[in-house]
This record gives structure tokens, sequence and C-alpha cells, in this order.
């Protein structure tokens, strides 16, 4: 996977044209087409927003918590759909890599480059509730992209790892099912970190820790308030603050390796 | 499990060696068993089954194609010539021996790769051109041409699913041929479309030869064999059993069976 053959021309062709086929076809005959990219993540915002904001009335500490809340799911989303539709790639492509010879991992990143426009339109949204909101732009806005790309190179790494063991073993795809419900409650989306901090700092730390909080928390202090309880300022040691980074690169690199040293057979076996 | 990999090079030279191949081999681990899902994987590690079986699809081959030749690869189903055409086209890796492709090497495994029914014509010919290596304005300027060779200018805007399977193979195949290439490697698809558009086909075919091109045909029709190769070889069990003169490969080829 060398930069030459990255930026090869014909490759960048394929991988234009398999986004935009799979972009196409996701809201292929529904009737509001890509609105839904849309309206999914309005009506997930609504319901959390009666259940948790309305009822439980949790989050009350926190300034513009609805916008914090729609800002947490929509990166969860990402997240979710990022690594879903990255581990099932190399499967649903299998007719194209049995067909003709082509770097593989094309197939898993024009997968995942769909999760990424949707959740561009996303992030759209929860900017204009943040101004609804009356949060004020500010130069921390920025923050969020070294953020957004973190979750997406952890996402990467997920996909290129689970998804070339998925070509033999299906149940990848169930099991990770299972692990992104847990994890959805391992990671402070719809309950603010701040609660967790209170009763015990140490699971407050252990959960800051999994990349995915510290990017999503990272997203939300750039984005909606500097309130917002992040890897950065909850640990003393700083030092600290660099294991998500680590774990990320870490899943990136393994990921690859592995995913270059199975790619070789996915033709035969897929 | 460990598996020997052989090599594949792609080299761009004067010299008038197009494709050289030595020493082939290849094998499949065929699944014995529902061999998919961890749970078997488990159980027959447990158990000291292995789970698969082996099979062995190349034996040993050796051939070189000159610059310009036009060769045809005959044999029996099951006798390993998809398996051959599909390791030089890089789709699949060779376990053992060399591979030497000189020059740019277009593959035609199957007509339509990628096709998708739910897309209308024009989106997958875009998709299909992506696929063989072309720029949007590429395409761009040779998608009427395209369209008026499969004689199916009046259905660019619908959707494939309500296309008939002969439009469908007659609108890749237009696609198809734009394909520029030193090498072409051609798997049956010659066959295609009702008589009038099979005789566009073969004058397709006739302008490859005319022109020098080098091209790789797999094929079960002795008919075009004769036709159009300058050479054949004539594969048995994973190995070539005999090569040379088309008519004659083609004769050997009949009395496989007698």
């Amino acid at each position: 996977m060398s930069i030459p053959r990255v930026l090869n021309r014909r490759n960048r062709i394929l991988l234009k044209e398999l986004t935009k086929t799979d972009f196409k076809l996701r809201y292929q005959g529904s009737v509001l087409g890509y609105m839904w990219a849309l309206l999914r993540p309005l009506m997930m915002f609504a319901i959390l927003y009666v259940v948790f904001v309305k009822l439980l009335k949790i989050g009350s500490d926190i300034p513009h918590y609805p916008v914090y809340l729609l800002c947490g799911t929509s990166m969860w989303s990402f997240f979710t759909e990022c690594t879903s539709q990255g581990i099932q790639a190399i499967v649903s492509r299998g007719d194209l890599l049995r067909k003709i010879s082509f770097p593989k991992y094309i197939v898993v990143v024009s997968a995942t480059l769909t999760a990424v426009i949707n959740m561009l339109i996303n992030l759209f949204v929860v900017i204009i509730f943040a101004f609804i909101n009356g949060v004020t732009p500010d130069w921390s806005w920025f923050l969020i992209i070294p953020a957004i790309i973190e979750l997406y190179i952890l996402s990467l790494g997920i996909s290129f790892l689970l998804g070339s063991i998925n070509v033999k073993y299906r149940d990848i795809t169930s099991i990770w099912d299972v692990i992104v419900q847990a994890l959805f409650y391992a990671v402070p989306i719809i309950y603010p970190i701040s609660m967790v901090a209170s009763t015990s700092p140490l699971a407050a730390k252990v959960i800051l820790l999994n990349p995915i909080s510290q990017a999503i928390q990272d997203i939300r202090f750039g984005l909606i308030t500097h309130e917002t309880i992040t890897t950065w300022n909850y640990f003393n040691n700083i030092a600290f603050a660099f294991i998500p980074i680590f774990l990320t690169l870490l899943t990136l690199i393994i990921g690859s390796i592995v995913f270059r040293k199975k790619s070789k057979f996915f033709a035969e076996e897929v | 499990m460990k598996r020997q990999i052989g090599s594949r090079t792609e080299i761009q030279t004067d010299s008038d060696i197009a494709i050289s191949v030595k020493n082939l081999h290849k094998s499949f681990n065929l699944p014995t068993e529902q061999a998919f899902g961890l749970k078997q994987a488990i159980f027959n590690r447990i158990r000291g089954i292995k789970g698969y079986k082996e099979q062995k699809v190349l034996r040993g081959l050796n051939f070189e194609i000159k610059k310009g030749e036009f060769i045809g690869i005959i044999g029996r189903n099951g006798s390993g010539k998809s398996t051959l055409l599909k390791i030089l086209a890089g789709i699949y890796y060779p376990e053992k021996g060399e591979i030497t492709v000189n020059g740019t090497l277009v593959p035609f495994i199957e007509l339509g790769v990628g096709f998708n029914p739910e897309l209308t014509g024009r989106e997958n010919v875009y998709m299909n051109g992506a696929l063989l290596g072309f720029s949007n304005e590429e395409m761009d300027a040779m998608y009427d041409d395209i369209w008026k060779f499969a004689e199916l200018e009046d259905f660019q805007d619908q959707k494939l699913k309500n296309y008939s399977s002969g439009m469908q193979v007659r609108l890749a195949f237009s696609i198809a041929i734009r394909a520029q290439g030193d090498i072409l490697l051609l798997d049956e698809v010659l066959a295609v479309g009702d008589a009038a558009f099979q005789q566009k086909c073969n004058d397709y075919f006739a302008s490859l030869k005319d022109s020098n091109q080098t091209v790789i045909l797999v094929t079960h029709s002795m008919e075009n064999v004769r036709k159009f190769c300058n050479r054949a070889l004539l594969l048995e069990n994973g190995e070539i059993i005999k090569e040379g003169n088309p008519d004659k490969i083609a004769d050997a080829y009949l009395k496989l069976w007698s």
C-alpha cells in the first residue's frame, strides 16, 4: 500500500465511481431519497431528546445539552455506519474481486466514504442546531477536524482488521453488532460523563481512554461547549491523553498488516 | 495455514515476449464440510480435521506468448483454463512459479462486471468504464459510440433490470471493446447476442487479429480457434498436453472424447 499506488490514476477513478454508486444505491427506491441521510439523525435525536432530556431530565448541568446530545449521536452513527459498512465491504463486493484485479482496500475505503458523506451532512445539521440553540461560532470549531479524522482512522482500522477475517468467518458481522451495542453504553453519548465522574472517577477515566469517547468529547468541546469533560482536561497527567491516539494508530497498523496479508486470497475465498 | 506464494511481475520492455509463465502451480483448499463460521473452525481444530481438501488445479505450466500472437487456450471443463486466466490477470495468486507480464493487460473474465440492476444504463456504463480504467471525461467522449454499437440508444435511462439478458450483454460488450491494452485476456465472451450482433463481434475479433493485438482467448468454440488463433494450447488436468497449430490442437481437443 505504498503512496504511489494509492494515488494511481486508475485507483482514483475506481474509488470515486464505487463511492458514487454506493451512495446512490443506499437510497435507491425510497420516496425521499437522499433526504433520509438528514432525516435519520433528526428522528434519532427526537427520540433521545424526549426520553433523556424531557422524561429522565438528564444533562441539565451541561449548556446546550440537546445539541450536545445530537452531536454525540451523529458521531456515534458515523462510527457504527463506517465500521459495519467497512467490515462487510469485501464480502458484498465479492463479485468484483473475483473478476477484476485491483487493490482490495479500495472497496473498503469506498464503503466507508459513504459514511463520511452522511456524517458531513449530519455535521451540517448539528451546526445549524447549534446556531438555533445559541452557540456562538468560535475558533475552537476547527478542533473537530483532527477528532473526526481520528474517528475515521479508528473505523478504517477496525474495518480492515475485522473485514478481512469476515471473509472466512462470517460470524464477525454478528459479533460486531453485539460489540457495538455494548460500546454504545461504554461511551458517554446519551449520558453526560460528569454523571459517571461524580460516582466513580476511575470509571470515568477508563471511559475516557476509549478512543471513541475521546474523539466524541473533543468534538463536543470544540463545537458546543468548553465545559465538556475531555480526555485532555480530565487527567492530571497529559501523557494519558495520548493513549487513545496511540490505540487508534495501533488499530490502523494492525488492521492494515492483517488486511494486506489476507487480501491476496480474498478473490478465492470470498 | 501457510501458503507459499509464487510471483507475478508486470514490466514494460521492448522484448518481444508478452507473457512468460514458468513452472506455474495452483491448488485450492476446498472446504469439505460446511467450514464457514467460527464454530466449525474450532470444532475442526479440536478434532484435528483440516476442514478442507486440497485440489490441484494447475501442475507446472510453462509457456511463452509473443507480442502480436492470438493464442487460444482450450480444454475440457475443469481442466484449469479459467484459473490460469485469473492468475494471468492477477486475480488469483500463483502458488508456485513465475509469471512475467510485459505491458498493460486488460482482462475480460466476464462481461458486465459490476453491472447493477438497480442503476440506469447510463450509470452502469460509467461504472463499468471505471472498472476498465476510464475516467468520466473519457467515458463522455465515447459514450454515444457505445450506445450506437450496442444498438440500444433508446434504453439509456432505463434501469438495467428492465433490460433483457441479451441487451445487457450487448451493452457490456460494447463497453468492453473500448478498452485499450497491450494484452487482452478473453474468457468465452464471443458468443453474445443475436446473429447480427454476433457478426459484429466476429468483425471485432478479426480486427484484433489484423492489427496484431496480443490476445489470449479461452474458448470451447473450435470454429473460433481455427478462425482467429495463430497458436493454441490444450489443457488437460492442469497440464499443457499439446500446443501448436490451432487446427491440429482443435482436432486433438475433439478427440478427447473418442
